[in-house]
């Protein structure tokens, strides 16, 4: 179950997720999905972190 | 009528909001008139409660007048061929090198490190211009449009007549290019500078 569902998204996938979830918010299985993949994808965890960081960035660009 | 401190302390965030404004607009003379249009309705205005910085007032002035102008240029015919190029800046599959044939990494992400260390500095931000400069035009603009000004996805389809999967596309692509710009041209050299 875990297995099927982590290979359910690709990392590719989960990047797109990721972009999607800073603009509105994932359906429940997106969710889901998405953070069983962060679970066992470290590259997608740090990429998740790095987007989080952009975002900072052009919060602070402003301020 | 505000007092010449004040005009000052406005005057001081010139060089910011041009730069905002000219990566939004694409545009010099624009830019510049946008800018001016900002600083006068700053001046006369007394909407400053100094709640929020004076620079975050100024930019919500300025997201509004850049608004306007997009408006503005789009009901002009030779604009829309300007902004019709997009198509070009919405292809997905651009960062397909990125990922194997069964979507997997082929270059991981590399370690940033310490995020704040890196927003605290002012280096940092150069490099950030720098790589928003290298964004295709309208990509730039979409991305500043959500990042900076914080419109909703709603209200920049709407602004721009694009539909809600070409936005997605596009901040996509937007935050792709960013990041790999940022990785190869501060993260990678960070070692070696510090």
């Amino acid at each position: 179950m875990f297995h099927k569902l982590t290979h359910g998204v690709t990392c590719k996938e989960a990047t797109q997720l990721v972009s999607k979830m800073l603009d509105r918010p994932l359906s429940f299985g997106q969710r889901v999905r998405l953070r069983l993949h962060l679970l066992v994808c470290a590259a997608c965890s740090r990429f998740e972190r790095q987007m989080r960081m952009l975002r900072l960035a052009m919060r602070k660009y402003r301020e | 009528m505000a007092d010449p401190a004040f005009g000052d302390q406005i005057n001081a965030h010139r060089g910011y909001l041009l730069r905002v404004a000219q990566l939004q607009l694409r545009d010099q003379d624009l830019a510049e008139d946008v800018v001016q249009e900002t600083l006068v309705a700053a001046l006369a205005g007394s909407g400053f409660s100094g709640k929020s910085s004076l620079k975050t007032w100024l930019t919500g002035i300025l997201k509004h007048k850049i608004v306007d102008a997009i408006r503005h240029k789009q009901r002009e015919p030779q604009a829309v061929a300007s902004f019709g190029s997009l198509d070009a800046e919405l292809d997905i599959d651009a960062f397909d090198a990125l990922f194997g044939e069964k979507g997997g990494w082929d270059a991981p992400p590399a370690d940033w490190g310490d995020p704040e260390e890196s927003l605290n500095r002012h280096q940092f931000m150069e490099i950030m211009d720098f790589c928003l400069e290298k964004l295709p035009p309208n990509t730039a603009r979409v991305f500043m449009m959500r990042e900076v000004m914080e419109l909703e996805t709603e209200e920049i389809c709407k602004e721009l007549t694009i539909t809600a999967n070409n936005l997605w596309v596009i901040l996509y692509r937007a935050r792709m290019a960013l990041r790999q710009c940022l990785e190869q041209n501060w993260f990678a050299g960070k070692g070696a500078r510090d």
